[in-house]
């Protein structure tokens, strides 16, 4: 049994003029250990997708149907009491913004204190141990000063080993990173990524990692589900993703890196951007960008075909599928 | 080598943080004393942009590229050092005198969001400057203009009467670019214009200014921090740490060769596509605040190669044989 | 370019602003009841009875006559008379339009200044700026109303009652308006700061545009909406200053009374009885106030969706 499976997930916004649907039909797992990549552009809905599994959407949004089975029990019918015993204990969240889990003012070592004490009944001495140790595993120079220092004292890249460090704290199953590494520089975004990279493999952690950033996803997991609209288009194992995308979306966005590029040439460019939310087009919604799309395109959103070990969901691909077995049928 | 078109010359930029004279007096060891800071975000850098070509500045945060990018553009003034634009100093104009350079020389922000003015319709956000620079012009010239410069960032003669938030952020970029080329200029300044972009749209908004430059014969002075984009669009590349430049060099000779410890060490962290595990050189601590510079070469705290010289004496830029110049004890001693 | 004009009504109907005030009922109310006195206090001479500013037409036999609906009222006065005899509900319609007048020309007046010199600190920054807030501070010291009494006092004595009355409106007008600038002022000038620093503001510094165009073209319009809240409120404010200094006797006169002076005739006789003078007058500005202040909240949640209430 996979960790965390999450079924049939949609999840709406009640907004003046009806819902908006943010996740529709979203289907995935996620096993012990296991890293996984959530890809796609801002608006896509991939930080919809995490924030939903612990249930922390924010008003006006709320899950309108679907499973979340975390070790077989259901996440989105749980109570806020039950659903406050798993977040941060067994499964655990690091943001984009360091300082929306820091609170400024309160020293790291209190946080990280009252974060174990609020899950465990140990001592407090016992509990700043327990901090110390996750603070050294995270590499930071002089962990005892870190626990008496403000967040303020940190720099940017410090903070966010604090934030990873606080995530460990209580050996969760399952950490979900929310573009953890963007508002870093390069640099220090290589050795956060590394660091993160080496703990979850250490300890056995799943590591859910929410990103835009194509190049983080093939160095960091082992598989992604690439989003569109609200829907998820194509998933499967990274590597095989990467080096041969299925979906006309999936091409285009690796395409359009500016490394595929020959230096000095065009680009390959998708036309178009993303619709909003308020008037996603019927059918597929990548039809009106995609070269591929047909009439059926524009009447109803493909269902998810296998190519490989990758799902998507695509008609062009679906009937080349069909054709190359048709073929291989005609050969034998 | 022909001159060129914009020189910078020995720029130095300071921001003092000491505020006013009454709250730069302190009280330190029993006596009063009057402390001033300043943040010392350029210190020194000489570097030449050829016409029709792409110079790259990239860098990571405070290292001073953005503010480059202003000085040149005269929204800073610089503390120290000239700004030459045709071999004409221009950091020193009055407004009117410098008017005619505003002209040919123009800027793409980063933010497109915040670049267009939210009370202007899109007519209005590119009629304007050309009014105010062709006073003469009649409707019909300055309308044909605006129609020119809309088709040729691909936008739709229809946006004209709406405003810039109904737009997404791609076509506000691209707005934003059809302002700067409606007053025709020969040189733009561009400060990390794609950075704020989803991926799908920096590669279209990559591809107009690319367009643009062949069309219209621009110079850009292309300000980043990623340096994939780098790769792909520039001539020639100045990589920056704390306020000075530490390798400057063609792309390719940049991307094959790379010299400078911290070149070489920002060019391992891109994340590629090709490697299943990074490989990264690591760099000791972070980037030091420039309220404080280090002494001697500013990247020695975090330099593997780094030794006494380096600690003690600024390292100033050298041509090597391959071209490249580089500001670096070690391999001026070919210690690397 | 037909297919893809939108007009400005529909872009107006279109509008959060529209449609927060279709389902805000308290917002609807109110503004119906503003624009109910303010359409009354403009046509004042069309709807009321009587011309309370003719003497000709005041019978002092009339005088402290109640509302209808009580012992001795006379039905040609629904709400009563004054102690001179003039006919209650003309002088509150003729009132209420000029308690009206000064609050919105002290209002423009404020704001005049307000935005003059806060755009100009704001922008402009260094010694204006310094010198310009001193003054906003000092004059933000002394209590707006002593500063009228004193300058109002001073211009009572030198000008003598009859000129006076001629004046006093224009003279309040000026009086309120000129010691409250420094709220606008303080208000444009954090939202100018705000705005300076936007990319908007360098794209047209580097177009070459002049610092007069920039300040009133480019960051004067993304400053109007907190102005338009404060501008709300202070009319309110205005409106209730002259009630104060006229129930001091420095406002208008009793010939042409507004709402103040109104109440404050009327004081001298409530305890014989007479409340009504003083009570309706007073009513109405509690409403006139109150509709002003709730509209203002409303806008202030409209414009700034991120301060709520409390």
């Amino acid at each position: 049994m996979a960790l965390l499976e999450v079924k049939n997930l949609d999840v709406r916004f009640a907004v003046r003029g009806g819902d908006l649907t943010a996740l529709r039909g979203i289907s995935f797992s996620l096993d012990k250990g296991e890293r996984l990549g959530l890809v796609g552009e801002s608006g896509a809905g991939k930080s919809v997708a995490a924030f939903s599994i612990l249930n922390l959407i924010a008003q006006p949004g709320y899950i309108a149907g679907g499973q979340i089975l975390f070790e077989g029990k259901d996440l989105a019918a749980m109570s806020e009491r039950e659903l406050r015993k798993i977040r941060g204990n067994r499964i655990a969240m690091i943001f984009q913004d360091p300082m929306m889990t820091l609170n400024p003012v309160l020293t790291i070592g209190t946080q990280m204190v009252e974060a174990i004490l609020a899950h465990r009944n140990i001592s407090k001495k016992e509990a700043r141990a327990i901090a110390l140790d996750r603070l050294q595993k995270v590499q930071i120079p002089s962990p005892e000063k870190r626990l008496d220092q403000y967040p303020h004292e940190l720099s940017g890249g410090m903070r966010q080993r604090v934030i990873i460090a606080i995530a460990l704290l209580l050996d969760p199953e399952i950490i979900i990173a929310d573009e953890p590494t963007t508002a870093l520089d390069v640099t220090i975004q290589a050795e956060i990524m590394d660091l993160l990279l080496n703990l979850c493999e250490q300890e056995n952690v799943a590591l859910m990692l929410i990103t835009h950033d194509l190049g983080v996803v093939s160095q960091v997991t082992q598989r992604m589900l690439v989003m569109y609209s609200g829907r998820i288009i194509e998933q499967g194992p990274t590597r095989e993703i990467i080096n041969d995308a299925q979906h006309p979306y999936t091409q285009g966005l690796i395409n359009a890196l500016p490394q595929m590029g020959e230096p000095g040439e065009r680009l390959f460019q998708i036309p178009g951007s993303m619709p909003s939310l308020k008037n996603v087009p019927k059918g597929c919604p990548f039809h009106p960008r995609c070269k591929f799309a047909t009439e059926q395109c524009k009447q109803a959103m493909p269902e998810y075909v296998r190519s490989g070990n990758v799902n998507v969901a695509c008609y062009e691909v679906a009937n080349l599928i069909e054709q190359e077995k048709r073929m291989q049928e005609a050969e034998s | 080598m022909t001159s060129p078109l914009v020189s910078i010359r020995g720029l130095e930029k300071r921001f003092d943080l000491s505020g006013s004279l009454l709250e730069q007096i302190t009280f330190e060891g029993g006596r009063f004393r009057r402390k001033q800071e300043a943040v010392h975000a350029i210190n020194g850098v000489d570097l030449e942009v050829q016409k029709g070509e792409a110079l790259c500045v990239v860098g990571e945060s405070g290292c001073g590229k953005s503010t480059v990018a202003r000085t040149v553009m005269g929204l800073l003034s610089p503390s120290a050092g000239e700004i030459h634009y045709d071999g004409q100093r221009i950091d020193n104009l009055e407004r009117k005198d410098a008017l005619p350079y505003r002209r040919k020389m123009q800027m793409i922000f980063q933010n497109p969001y915040a670049s267009l003015n939210p009370r202007m319709t899109i007519q209005q956000t590119l009629e304007e400057p050309i009014r105010f620079h062709h006073p003469d012009w009649s409707q019909i010239q300055v309308r044909d203009k605006i129609h020119e410069v809309m088709h040729s960032v691909g936008i739709d003669q229809d946006w004209g009467n709406r405003f810039g938030h109904e737009f997404s952020g791609g076509q506000r970029q691209r707005i934003a670019i059809a302002r700067a080329l409606a007053v025709d200029p020969e040189f733009i300044v561009a400060d990390e214009p794609i950075s704020a972009l989803d991926v799908s749209i920096q590669a279209q908004v990559l591809n107009l200014l690319m367009d643009a430059q062949e069309s219209r014969g621009l110079t850009y002075l292309f300000i980043t921090h990623d340096l994939a984009v780098v790769e792909h669009f520039g001539t020639r590349v100045a990589v920056m740490y704390l306020g000075r430049v530490c390798e400057l060099a063609d792309t390719k000779t940049l991307f094959s060769a790379p010299r400078h410890p911290y070149t070489q060490a920002l060019l391992s962290a891109i994340p590629k596509l090709e490697d299943d595990r990074p490989n990264h050189i690591r760099l000791k601590g972070e980037v030091p605040t420039p309220v404080n510079l280090p002494s001697g070469c500013v990247f020695h705290g975090r330099c593997p190669y780094a030794n006494e010289r380096c600690r003690q004496e600024v390292p100033q830029l050298i041509t090597t044989d391959g071209g490249t110049q580089v500001a670096c004890h070690a391999v001026e001693e070919g210690r690397l | 370019m037909t297919t893809a004009t939108v007009s400005r009504w529909d872009r107006f109907r279109e509008s959060f602003f529209w449609y927060s005030f279709k389902r805000d009922k308290v917002a609807i109310a109110s503004f119906a009841v503003l624009l109910l006195m303010v359409l009354a206090a403009v046509f004042a001479p069309l709807l009321a009875p009587a011309d309370p500013y003719d003497l000709a037409q005041i019978n002092i036999m009339n005088s402290e006559l109640p509302p209808v609906g009580m012992s001795g009222a006379d039905p040609a006065f629904p709400l009563g008379t004054d102690a001179q005899g003039r006919d209650l509900l003309s002088t509150i319609l003729y009132g209420t339009r000029v308690s009206l007048m000064i609050g919105f020309g002290a209002v423009i007046l404020q704001a005049f200044l307000g935005i003059l010199f806060g755009l100009l600190a704001g922008y402009l920054g260094g010694k204006v700026d310094a010198v310009l807030m001193r003054i906003a501070d000092v004059q933000l010291s002394f209590s707006t109303l002593m500063v009228a009494i004193i300058v109002g006092a001073v211009f009572k004595a030198s000008f003598g009652n009859l000129m006076f009355g001629e004046i006093a409106i224009y003279m309040l007008i000026f009086i309120i308006g000129v010691a409250e600038w420094p709220q606008i002022a303080r208000t444009v000038r954090a939202s100018v700061l705000a705005e300076k620093k936007k990319e908007y503001v360098d794209a047209a510094k580097v177009m070459g545009f002049g610092t007069r165009r920039i300040m009133f073209r480019h960051i004067l319009p993304n400053t109007l909406s907190p102005i338009f809240v404060i501008a709300t409120v202070q009319i309110a404010n205005a409106i209730i200053s002259e009630a104060a200094l006229s129930f001091l006797g420095l406002g208008m006169p009793e010939t042409q009374p507004s709402l103040g002076s109104l109440i404050k005739s009327g004081f001298d006789y409530i305890q014989s009885g007479s409340w009504w003078i003083t009570l309706i007058p007073g009513l109405v500005l509690v409403v006139l106030v109150l509709v002003i202040n709730l509209l203002g909240d409303w806008l202030r949640d409209v414009m700034n969706p991120r301060l709520y209430k409390g």
